[in-house]
């Protein structure tokens, strides 16, 4: 059964397998919930989001947000400092400025780090600065990740939960990954075969460089690539690889990634 | 995460023009978002009516390269219940000029359509945007208010 929902801004993708179609039907339908429910919870765009609420006033107050938010925001932290600060979800003010996010009600956000988000008890988070995040880098991530916890708490074995190229496959079944190469529009490379695992890919287009990081030149069109046991990680990984270019950072290996990048040149010569 | 889980192959370029997946027909869309519900058809053709007064709307999403069939089933109180997306293609034309590309498709005829190459799925990349569905939904709510208007 396949099945794919506008959700996250993107389009979202689920395909299960090896139950009877109306037990996989509630399945798949209580994992696009999950997915609506992080969409919910961790849109910049809607007011009402966790992370609204924290942009407009964590900076004066504690907030108290939902635990999955809160899962988030540790496993951001956990990798801001893995990383050197080169993941940094504290991209609100450059989003912004760019014309990329709204700034609706944040006239207040400055330019900072993610050092300045403070984990207190209870699912509360205050803001030792004026800055605004944005969790575009590892919610899609995650919320790939909720689904496929979805689809095995309802009996399914084999699946793939596809967010926009963000994905992650369970059950036996090797399965082909085709990754996009931006700015050769149409131009797809079949990579590897993906059992288990999540893959993500991100481009420099997409990407806030921070201190630390540089951009390969957008006219290089490459993809970057990183394969790891989750999408969460794995969707976070592609903002690194992005900034460095360095496949062969510590920090892969140490969360059991594999990171590669697809130049859209080599596919070029190879169609000549 | 053992080494056996990702196999590398050579890097092929699929030389495909467009991946193609449909996930509905019209009459499965609608047991998916009205479950048991008796719809009936409305003067516009993409419009049903369910017997409680909620709507099911069929409608064509059209975006830079992809071509997105849509169902929206809209509650009686007028607010989106369900989306879902029956068909995605997603093209490309600046590929169709290429010589050795268009060789594949000799003979064929306006009788004889293209067939879309389904193999491609999988694909990770930088996000696609799906704008163009908001918009598409946006359209819908409108129609619905305008079939609401003429009962």
């Amino acid at each position: 059964m396949r099945r794919a929902r506008p959700l996250l801004g993107t389009y979202v993708e689920i395909e299960a397998a090896g139950l009877a179609a109306p037990a996989l039907e509630r399945a798949v339908d209580a994992a696009f919930g999950a997915i609506a429910r992080v969409h919910r919870l961790m849109s910049f765009h809607d007011g009402d989001s966790d992370v609204s609420r924290l942009n407009r006033y964590a900076a004066s107050a504690p907030v108290t947000i939902d635990g999955w938010t809160a899962k988030v925001l540790k496993k951001a932290r956990m990798l801001f400092d893995a990383t050197d600060g080169l993941f940094d979800c504290a991209v609100g003010h450059e989003l912004m400025r760019s014309g990329r996010l709204p700034s609706q009600g944040l006239s207040h956000v400055e330019s900072g780090r993610f050092s300045a988000v403070e984990l207190l008890s209870d699912n509360r988070v205050r803001f030792s600065a004026p800055i605004a995040i944005d969790l575009g880098g590892i919610a899609k991530g995650f919320a790939v990740d909720r689904a496929i916890a979805m689809l095995r708490a309802h009996g399914v074995r084999e699946a793939v939960v596809n967010a926009g190229g963000d994905m992650r496959v369970i059950g036996n079944k090797a399965r082909t990954i085709h990754i996009r190469c931006q700015g050769r529009e149409g131009r797809v490379v079949q990579a590897g075969l993906l059992r288990n695992a999540a893959i993500a890919t991100s481009d420099a287009a997409a990407t806030v460089i921070k201190q630390g990081g540089r951009l390969a030149s957008p006219s290089s069109h490459h993809a970057y690539s990183v394969v790891a046991p989750t999408c969460l990680l794995a969707d976070a990984l592609t903002k690194v690889l992005v900034q460095t270019q360095d496949a062969h950072a510590g920090y892969f290996a140490r969360f059991g990634a594999i990171a590669f990048v697809t130049s859209a040149d080599i596919a070029e010569d190879r169609v000549a | 995460m053992r080494a056996s889980q990702w196999i590398w192959l050579p890097a092929v370029v699929i030389s495909a023009s467009a991946h193609a997946t449909t996930y509905f027909t019209v009459e499965q869309a609608q047991r998916a978002i009205f479950p048991g519900a008796t719809l009936t058809a409305t003067a516009q053709p993409n419009a049903w009516r369910t017997s409680n007064g909620g709507y099911f709307i069929v409608t064509r999403v059209i975006g830079k390269h992809e071509y997105i069939t849509l169902a929206v089933g809209i509650n009686p109180n007028g607010t989106v219940k369900q989306i879902e997306i029956m068909q995605y293609i997603e093209s490309y034309g600046y590929e169709v000029r290429e010589a050795q590309w268009r060789a594949q498709f000799v003979g064929k005829s306006a009788s004889s359509p293209l067939e879309l190459n389904n193999d491609i799925t999988n694909i990770s990349g930088a996000t696609l945007s799906s704008r163009h569905v908001t918009e598409g939904v946006k359209r819908v709510l409108q129609q619905v208010a305008s079939l609401k208007g003429k009962q």
